[in-house]
């Protein structure tokens, strides 16, 4: 509670906190909330202007393009929640394991981890979908793997400095395991920084996600997604540009909102860095 | 430094090595008989026997995996599936092309973002930094398959300026360079803002004032030699960011690099070039990280002389 009032006071983050809210229970209700079947191709009204019946027009196959960027927006967060927590789950775990344990395990660890840190995101994403196929599934894996460095990173930085502290010796002498430890001591001084570097990714996400599906390497039709839409777009710019519209503004009021809420939370449970700006 | 850079280039070697590693573990990492996926899917029985033998598939990993490294060292990345032209021979030209286009997007982003960025700075918290800020968040928010579509739109389509894909004449390059350079020239303008931010507000910034040095003086001697420092840092990893963007704007504007390269042979399922794209990038990737390393040490004593 005391994090929301403290949230509340910025007002830019307040606004976007809201929009992304909107968007997400979009993504929620989107099977209800959809004008007209996303799915339904209608050959009568192949790039149908924007009218009161397509609000946003209609594609190629005459299907409604608002209804497809309200389903896109649901695989969206589908995917980059998924995602998300493939990432946290996966670098929390390792980077925490590396950091508690010490010795050739963590140097093994930290040496790959950097390595991986050197490619882009969405090269290392690419990488990922050659071996997992271009499915959702594969899509939430390649993000996820490709996000996880940055956490292990984190993970294993806060965890090498708690564990020197009293209480977790105190723990190790009352003959607490390993387990218990890292649950119980270790992981809640983790849990802030990895939030505010969560919230921080998932712009980030909805970027890769996006541009993977641009390539032809996301999400395979039917199924819209708003990179997908856009590199369909691109074929038919000169007789309906219209189509760019949609999924364009959809996909940078999303990446917008999720940047500035990031920048909100990571200030609220920081105040230190707003001082400084 | 010579001990710097020595060690820094025999950290390559394992790094290749790993890379080698995970390419040959891509034959066996992809569902399916890996002679099969080279042959290709109707390849006849004699085709693929060949190719199973060719690359060992019918002898044990070690040996598999062996004569694969050797392969490669000798420069030996397999041939197209479709092509049947050697990796190397359609891999190489590609990196040309995509280090041109790399190489004056970064040109481009640097020089906006340092003059946006000591803008923004020395008008901080008014208009004109407000303006910029915003300008700037925008560009951090539009994917490059955005920016490129719209910018498509409007000069090649709308005013019929500039042509849309390819790379026969510079004309052809000004869309895909700006494109490219705009969002990592967002990105690089915020950071340049708070490093020239940070160093204005400085003492030494106080004491050039007092002395009566004039405004343009104390922000680009004084203040932006001392920013310097993390300022090339971020550009070096700017450079690796354009690279990875580079893929997608290669895709929107049909440049014939290596990005396109790749994710054609993805969608084509022709393995031998991703590969041979992947292990390309990945040695640029790595050699980009040690030069920037190295910039850092020269630039910064203290590294130098630890």
């Amino acid at each position: 509670m005391d994090f929301l009032r403290r949230y509340r006071r910025d007002k830019v983050g307040a606004y976007f906190g809201a929009i992304l809210l909107l968007l997400y229970g979009v993504a929620l209700t989107a099977q209800w909330i959809t004008p007209a079947d996303p799915m339904a191709i209608n050959l009568n009204e192949v790039f149908a202007p924007p009218s009161w019946r397509h609000w946003l027009g209609a594609d190629q196959f005459g299907r409604d393009i608002l209804s497809r960027v309200i389903l896109a927006t649901q695989v969206t967060v589908k995917i980059t929640s998924a995602a998300c927590i493939f990432a946290v789950l996966t670098g929390v775990t390792i980077g925490m394991f590396a950091g508690y344990r010490g010795g050739w395990v963590e140097s093994a660890a930290m040496r790959a981890t950097d390595m991986l840190l050197i490619f882009p995101i969405i090269m290392l994403a690419i990488v990922v979908v050659v071996v997992a196929g271009p499915t959702e599934t594969g899509v939430i894996i390649a993000l996820g793997l490709a996000q996880a460095p940055q956490f292990i990173r984190i993970a294993r930085g806060v965890t090498l400095s708690v564990k020197e502290e009293l209480y977790v010796e105190a723990a190790i002498a009352a003959g607490a395991g390993r387990a218990h430890i890292l649950a119980h001591h270790i992981w809640p001084n983790i849990s802030t920084p990895i939030i505010v570097q969560a919230t921080l990714t998932l712009p980030v996400l909805v970027l890769n996600a996006s541009a993977l599906s641009y390539l032809g390497l996301g999400v395979q039709p039917p199924t819209p997604e708003w990179g997908q839409m856009l590199n369909e777009a691109k074929d038919h710019l000169i007789t309906a540009p219209h189509l760019i519209v949609g999924p364009a503004a959809a996909l940078v009021v999303f990446v917008l909102s999720a940047n500035l809420v990031g920048d909100a939370v990571q200030e609220t449970l920081n105040p230190k860095l707003k001082k400084q700006k | 430094m010579t001990k710097l850079i020595v060690a820094r280039l025999l950290f390559m070697g394992p790094a290749a090595l790993l890379i080698v590693t995970f390419l040959f573990a891509l034959f066996h990492l992809i569902p399916g008989d890996p002679a099969v996926m080279l042959a290709g899917d109707n390849a006849p029985r004699a085709v693929v026997d060949s190719i199973r033998q060719a690359y060992g598939f019918d002898q044990p990993l070690h040996v598999q995996y062996w004569r694969y490294v050797t392969k490669v060292l000798q420069g030996d990345l397999g041939i197209s599936n479709y092509t049947r032209d050697p990796v190397i021979d359609s891999v190489f030209p590609r990196i040309v092309n995509t280090a041109q286009l790399a190489i004056l997007s970064m040109l481009f982003a640097m020089t906006v973002s340092l003059l946006l960025g000591c803008i923004s700075a020395m008008y901080w918290n008014r208009p004109l930094d407000k303006i910029v800020t915003v300008v700037s968040l925008l560009g951090i928010c539009t994917p490059v398959f955005v920016s490129g579509l719209l910018a498509i739109y409007f000069f090649s389509i709308y005013l019929g300026w500039l042509p849309i894909s390819g790379m026969s004449s510079w004309r052809h390059f000004i869309l895909p360079v700006i494109t490219l350079g705009a969002l990592q020239a967002a990105m690089l303008t915020r950071m340049v803002r708070s490093c020239m931010v940070d160093a204005l507000g400085k003492d030494y910034i106080t004491t050039a004032r007092a002395k009566g040095a004039s405004e343009f003086l104390v922000v680009f001697k004084h203040a932006l030699r001392n920013a310097l420092l993390p300022i090339i840092t971020l550009f070096g990893l700017g450079l690796g960011h354009t690279l990875g963007g580079s893929v997608v704007t290669e895709t929107i504007f049909n440049w014939p690099g290596l990005g396109r390269l790749m994710v054609n042979s993805i969608l084509t399922r022709d393995l031998p070039i991703t590969q041979g794209a992947i292990f390309f990038f990945s040695m640029i990737f790595i050699l980009v990280n040690l030069v920037v390393d190295l910039i850092y040490a020269w630039v910064d004593p203290r590294i130098r002389y630890d």
